[in-house]
């Protein structure tokens, strides 16, 4: 067998997909994304539900087989022996709800043979308690501790902060970046745009494809929008939504992405509604609604 | 009303496996244990034993007496061994008057049906039962019981056990781990299986104080079969876990499996009862299998060399099942064994089609040009 590009990984390069691909028969689940993640990066991997996101997370831990290129993990193959070294926090947390918080440690840290770490402050006073009695927030900084409990060198959270309050999502960021900082490197799915400032670099995913990457600056590029303030913003948003254009709102304005402001002007006059228009920068979830119209 | 009814019967006819529940099940019931619910034995294997042991065997109706075996020189004692090595239903002792059968009280519904036609040889032909002379069902039935209890923990809560894995998404947890899903596998069911040996001691235990069972056959060779029995069952339940996506399911399989081993393993109606056509289900039953062999050690004090069929059976099932079992639940837990065959695959395709292999990452637009 050929030695492939995969087998020499650049220097700290720790997850790679080249030109991977999967199907589940007729249905295209991710098709031809070539990343990476290196060390001490956190890259975000944003897209709608059904983008692709998952699928291709589960083809780089090798739990899914891809049908087209290749993924590499530490240089190679996602096997048995490189999983010893990721730590790994699905969308459901792979907790055992019935194991007291100390029993779902120890079982991780032994699962890959290391001893049980100290359980994190938060998760002292419940480290006797069933998981399945705690709320979610301290689920998920556990399913954290579990990944971290054999010091891995990568990271793989499949949407760690989802449903968890500010404050409990802010402490699980700074234990990402803590982690970064360590040199593990970071690949972590999110929805929420507002988390994507927290990586040093995205992948955006869209009908299975990766469709941009890079920082959020980059990705946004020249991309604009058109913000409309107005007291009629249910109206201006009616008017809009009919006469075809991609509105959406974000608090009481209206936002239309990648639109031309005159021709917005020109909609919002003929139906009588008075408004100030202006072409402002898009932000990142504007320019995946583009991307994901192209 | 009616949305509701279209709904129901939409959800219903997409559900295959409750649908083959409710209309396959009830027409195989139906046939299968039409031809099986049956407590008359028609023919039994005898054995004439003793001076003018075929003189007498050509006494023998020969439309129930299968005689099988005629040892003219044999004794009593030779009697006692063809009924203990469960060769034959009847062994009639000669050279006495009257001539004595010995009943294996054992195979009840056999040991009833020749009684009754012993009878009809009025005072040429006395009789004796052994093993079970009082012909109790609960000596029957109780060996038989604990195989059905192996069984119901091996297949229902192991394959729930399973699948709660995978339907609270630990299974997918698990397989990122570095275990091995052998490990994974023996560490799932080895809580069960001495759960269900414990179950076994203090049923048989039980079975003995309360019913009076007596136990006379050795118990290690009683624990090497429900040993086997075991693995088999539990292989079962893994397996069932490999097909089954909730608890719901894995319960449904796990009765389609569970229902035939009572109706069709001999443990309630006889095998030998049983029509030639549904017969042979029950001899593809561990359950059957299991039964003679706890039959066979507590009631007949039967050896290891006696029982070797059933516990060859049995071992043959638990390698085919656990061996099934592992390799199905192995594609749960380690596709990258596939992945690796794709990727040799893809290797062959990039030294074929240089264009194919990876190449640097892209800075825009990575999925569309990389």
């Amino acid at each position: 067998m050929t030695a492939t590009a995969v087998d020499r990984p650049s220097p700290g390069e720790l997850l790679r997909a080249d030109r991977a691909g999967r199907r589940f028969g007729d249905v295209v689940a991710v098709e031809d994304v070539t990343m990476s993640v290196g060390a001490g990066e956190v890259v975000g991997l944003l897209g709608a539900n059904g983008a692709g996101k998952t699928t291709l997370i589960r083809m780089l831990l090798g739990l899914i087989a891809t049908s087209a290129g290749e993924v590499a993990l530490l240089g190679g193959p996602p096997d048995r022996r490189r999983r010893t070294r990721l730590g790994y926090v699905p969308q459901g947390l792979g907790l055992y709800g019935d194991l007291t918080v100390r029993e779902n440690l120890t079982f991780s840290a032994q699962a890959y043979g290391a001893a049980t770490p100290r359980l994190p402050e938060a998760l002292r006073a419940s480290a006797g308690r069933l998981v399945a009695e705690l709320p979610l927030g301290l689920q998920r900084q556990l399913a954290f501790a579990c990944a971290l409990a054999h010091d891995p060198v990568v990271l793989v959270l499949d949407e760690p902060t989802s449903g968890v309050d500010a404050l409990a999502r802010a402490a699980l960021w700074d234990t990402i970046h803590e982690q970064a900082e360590r040199g593990v490197g970071v690949l972590v799915t999110t929805h929420a745009m507002q988390e994507a400032a927290q990586c040093d670099r995205l992948l955006l995913m869209s009908q299975a494809r990766l469709v941009a990457h890079g920082s959020e600056t980059d990705i946004i590029g020249s991309t604009t929008a058109v913000a409309v303030r107005t007291d009629e913003w249910a109206r201006a948003f009616a008017v809009l939504t009919e006469s075809g254009q991609p509105a959406m709102l974000a608090g009481r304005d209206v936002r239309v992405a990648d639109a031309d402001a005159d021709r917005v002007r020109q909609v919002l006059s003929d139906a009588g509604v008075r408004a100030e228009v202006v072409a402002v920068p898009a932000t990142i979830e504007e320019r995946m609604r583009v991307l994901a119209g192209a | 009303m009616r949305a509701m009814i279209v709904k129901e019967f939409r959800e219903l006819s997409r559900d295959r496996r409750t649908l083959a529940m409710l209309i396959g099940m009830p027409l195989l019931l139906l046939v299968i244990f039409g031809y099986a619910a049956n407590f008359r034995v028609p023919t039994v294997t005898a054995a004439a034993v003793g001076p003018g042991a075929s003189r007498l065997a050509a006494t023998l109706p020969s439309s129930f007496f299968d005689v099988t075996r005629i040892e003219p020189s044999g004794t009593r004692a030779d009697a006692e061994r063809l009924l203990k090595d469960n060769t034959v239903d009847v062994a009639i002792v000669t050279g006495r008057q009257p001539a004595l059968a010995l009943v294996d009280g054992s195979n009840l519904f056999a040991s009833q049906a020749i009684v009754s036609v012993l009878n009809t040889f009025g005072d040429k032909i006395s009789s004796q039962i052994l093993y079970n002379p009082d012909l109790k069902t609960s000596w029957v039935m109780v060996p038989a019981i604990i195989g059905l209890i192996l069984t119901f923990i091996g297949t229902i809560v192991t394959s729930i056990g399973l699948v709660r894995e995978r339907e609270t998404g630990t299974l997918e947890q698990l397989a990122v781990m570095p275990i091995r899903p052998s490990t994974v596998i023996l560490g799932k069911i080895s809580p069960y299986f001495l759960v269900a040996s414990l179950d076994m001691v203090v049923i048989t235990g039980l079975g003995m104080l309360l019913f009076s069972v007596p136990f006379n056959g050795n118990a290690f060779v009683f624990a090497l079969g429900a040993a086997l029995f075991l693995f088999v069952v539990l292989g079962l339940g893994v397996l069932i876990s490999t097909i089954s996506q909730t608890a719901g399911q894995a319960i449904q399989t796990a009765f389609m499996f569970l229902l035939p081993q009572i109706l069709l393993s001999g443990m309630i109606f006889p095998l030998d009862a049983m029509a030639a056509g549904v017969r042979w289900i029950g001899y593809l039953l561990p359950l059957t299998y299991f039964t003679m062999i706890s039959q066979g050690v507590m009631l007949r004090g039967a050896s290891m060399a006696s029982l070797w069929l059933p516990f060859l059976m049995l071992a043959v099932m638990a390698v085919v099942v656990f061996s099934g079992a592992t390799l199905r639940f192995r594609r749960d837990l380690a596709p990258s064994r596939h992945h690796r065959h794709v990727a040799a695959e893809a290797d062959a395709d990039a030294d074929a089609e240089p264009h194919a292999g990876p190449g640097p990452a892209p800075t825009t637009d990575a999925g569309r040009s990389g």
